[in-house]
């Protein structure tokens, strides 16, 4: 086998073509790994939201807590007779809008912001949740809290400001609050009573939640819901209905995932016109090693490999520059409430691997041709010149 | 012969890496295209949309409603000057129980205005008639008719995703799109026929009498920003306070979020030009290099450091041109011809139009160009300073 250092130095003393091309590369990794992180912030953010053990209940034919509406007796739902639930916490009935708020950017852009009227043990309910400044609302009063995600994103949603449900209601911010990155540090939380009220919706409830004393017992319960002829609801598990609301984000990954394999054609294109020029300008080394002894199969590997290596270097680069991302997040939609949700990237070391394949799988596509042409050289053609 | 042979030839002398250089150009124009369509397709509607109509919805939230009352006072010219009529709508998003699409935009609207108001569908006076006569009569745009395989006649039952239960309809009429940015996958059917249904149904959670938007038409187009103060003002004292604003805005405000997606697409535009970039000046600069003993003999026997200059520059603006009408040809057949009807028969919501508008041709002509000039810049100086000795010198 050619020793790997003929490649290495090989890049090295064409500076410029490797940096283009390398650099080529990296932007489409970047492109690539970006959508992943995405995706990855995504997955997250629902999945911290859906807890095993809870059940979310909405009206039947609804997908989403925005068009549902259960009836006051809502409560039933609680206590249930034969059904594991866990004692003292009852059924969580809470109402979900959106808003209508301006961007704080000064764009003049307008969007929507998810609002969700909570009972006092709503808060109790998801101990995720934290207060991280300001202070908690007052049950019965029209203070609320707003997600860390969306604090001060949008006009009249931030600490110390006030935005109306209707005239004179205002709602009074006065804290904010984490949630372990789940999807409700993109809500607004106030109170249920108060919110309904100035709603002028006093009879209904937008859903429901119960926890379980185990999270096998779910179908156990599901059935005992659904089979109550009082109610015409259905029973999710929590996790299952924020995964299904996170669908609609999960394209958006497949999206731009496709378009950086879109890119990575034309990057596979410039890997191959630097390979090309390469073996051109090599025919007389590649005809010394092979005079040398080495055979057409080395010869093949080795012009894969300094494709590779090349490609390689890119994806590092690429991968490396990403990482910055982590520091952002991007404002997108959650298509199911028509309401924003702010998504951090994620990296993993999965992400990572699989950004780097990509770059080495370039390579290998972009350089196969033109190693397959250098391990044709003929030797004496190539040294006679 | 004369000098723009010598650029011309050269495209020849290696055979490979032109055709790869230009089929990636080509290649990225046709990315770049795509991107820029997709911004194009979510603005096209704000200017697309009627100048003189205006919607107007509760301020709050796109979820909460408006008192019926409301369109008498909108329709009143006494109060409202400058409105020459005015419609109303609900959101009742249609589900098919068949599941051959997702989802579809279905709303209840007044039979007697609405396609008066909204006049870019075109419906058949006999269907018109029709709807007056048929409680549960409903009209769909010709898309959605095919889509759910349903013909003037038929019954129709769907579901909602906030009203519970089936809804039984009669398709009395199909609309035909006027203008290209019309919607052709929404079905309408009569706001009384909801109203009472919810009338009878003692337990239902939803309000009556409540109205979900209203159109209107003005006069005079100019005026719009001056008629939706008005109207806003007008209802500034009631407890449901309004906001009045363009047509596609009023689309816009449900998909808000989404804009931030499509100003992500434009940013990823910038970069496949870089790319671009990247592939032509590693061209150039590989071909340059290989010829500097050449450039060294036509120095020699008398062509000035210009010449060596405009030869590069000519051969690198050359290759980015072709490969750019190359892309430009690409998106034409492919997005304009069979992705844009495809996108705009199912993403009618998202993209009522997309097809590839000229300006954005011409915007990635000059984009290649550009990228032509400064890929070829850089080596051309280079090349044409270089001491004639020290290029005859070098024999690569």
């Amino acid at each position: 086998m050619v020793p790997v250092r003929y490649n290495t130095r090989s890049l090295l003393v064409r500076k410029i073509t490797t940096t283009l091309t390398a650099a080529g590369i990296a932007l489409v990794v970047f492109v690539f790994a970006a959508a992943q992180m995405f995706g990855e912030g995504a997955k997250r953010a629902m999945l911290a939201s859906g807890r095993a053990d809870s059940v979310i209940i909405l009206r039947k034919g609804s997908d989403a807590e925005l068009s549902s509406g259960i009836g006051n007796d809502y409560k039933k739902l609680g206590d249930l007779p034969g059904v594991a639930q866990v004692a003292g916490v009852g059924a969580i009935g809470e109402i979900v809008i959106v808003i209508t708020a301006e961007l704080a950017d000064g764009s003049g852009g307008i969007s929507n912001v998810l609002v969700r009227g909570t009972p006092p043990e709503g808060l109790a309910f998801r101990p995720e949740v934290k207060i991280v400044s300001g202070r908690a609302p007052k049950p019965g009063t029209n203070e609320v809290i707003v997600g860390k995600a969306i604090s001060g994103r949008f006009k009249g949603v931030g600490p110390g400001q006030s935005f109306e449900l209707r005239r004179n209601r205002p709602l009074q911010v006065v804290g904010e609050f984490t949630a372990a990155g789940a999807s409700y540090e993109s809500e607004v939380w106030g109170d249920l009573d108060v919110i309904r009220k100035y709603l002028g919706r006093e009879s209904v409830v937008s859903s429901v939640r119960v926890r379980l004393t185990d999270s096998s017992k779910f179908e156990a319960y599901r059935m005992a819901v659904e089979a109550d002829k009082v109610f015409s609801v259905k029973a999710m598990r929590e996790r299952d209905y924020y995964r299904k609301q996170s669908e609609g984000t999960q394209f958006l990954v497949y999206g731009f995932t496709g378009i950086a394999i879109l890119f990575s054609l034309a990057a596979m294109l410039g890997a191959a016109i630097t390979m090309n020029g390469a073996v051109a300008n090599r025919t007389r080394e590649i005809g010394t090693l092979r005079a040398l002894g080495f055979s057409r199969g080395s010869i093949l590997v080795s012009f894969v490999l300094e494709a590779m290596l090349l490609t390689l270097i890119g994806g590092t680069a690429g991968v490396v520059l990403v990482q910055i991302l982590s520091l952002f997040s991007f404002r997108t939609m959650n298509f199911m409430t028509f309401s924003d949700v702010v998504i951090t990237f994620q990296a993993t070391p999965g992400i990572v691997i699989g950004a780097l394949v990509f770059s080495a799988v370039m390579g290998l596509l972009g350089g196969l041709i033109p190693a397959i042409r250098a391990s044709r050289v003929s030797p004496v053609e190539a040294m006679r010149g | 012969m004369n000098v723009a042979t010598y650029p011309t030839r050269n495209l020849f002398r290696r055979r490979g890496r032109t055709i790869l250089t230009l089929i990636a150009i080509a290649l990225t124009v046709l990315i770049f295209n795509v991107l820029r369509t997709c911004d194009h397709g979510w603005q096209v509607g704000a200017e697309e949309a009627a100048k003189d109509r205006l919607a107007t919805r509760h301020k709050v939230s796109i979820t909460m409603q408006l008192p019926k009352r409301y369109i008498d006072d909108l329709r009143d010219p006494a109060k409202l000057p400058g409105i020459k009529a005015a419609t109303w709508a609900n959101w009742f998003g249609g589900k098919d129980p068949r599941e051959r699409v997702p989802f579809f935009a279905a709303f209840a609207a007044d039979h007697l205005s609405w396609f008066e108001v909204m006049d870019e569908m075109k419906v058949e006076p006999a269907a018109l008639d029709a709807w007056k006569q048929t409680n549960n009569g409903a009209i769909l745009g010709d898309v959605l008719a095919k889509t759910l395989g349903v013909k003037v006649g038929d019954d129709l039952t769907i579901t909602s995703d906030i009203y519970p239960g089936d809804w039984k309809f009669k398709v009395v009429g199909i609309y035909m799109p006027l203008r290209k940015t019309a919607d052709r996958n929404s079905m309408v059917f009569r706001w009384d026929y909801l109203n009472n249904k919810l009338h009878e149904n003692p337990q239902s959670a939803t309000p009556k009498d409540q109205i979900g938007w209203v159109m209107s038409r003005i006069d005079d187009p100019s005026k719009s920003a001056e008629i939706s103060r008005s109207i806003d003002k007008m209802f500034d004292e009631r407890d449901d306070q309004t906001v009045t604003m363009s047509e596609r805005a009023f689309q816009l405000s449900f998909l808000g979020g989404a804009s931030a997606i499509i100003n992500a697409f434009k940013w990823v535009s910038l970069g496949i030009l870089l790319i671009m970039l990247l592939i032509l000046a590693n061209t150039v600069a590989m071909s340059v290099r290989e010829r500097t003993h050449e450039y060294g003999v036509l120095r020699a026997i008398g062509f000035s450091p210009r010449y060596v200059f405009n030869f590069i520059m000519g051969e690198a603006v050359l290759v980015a041109l072709l490969g750019g009408l190359a892309g430009v040809l690409l998106t034409m057949v492919l997005i304009n011809g069979v992705v844009g009807p495809f996108i705009e028969e199912n993403m009618g919501a998202f993209f009522p139009y997309f097809r590839t508008p000229m300006h954005v041709f011409g915007l990635a002509l000059i984009g290649a160009v550009v990228v032509g000039v400064i890929s070829g810049v850089v080596p051309a100086i280079g090349a044409s300073r270089r001491k004639v000795t020290d290029a005859l010198r070098r024999v690569d």
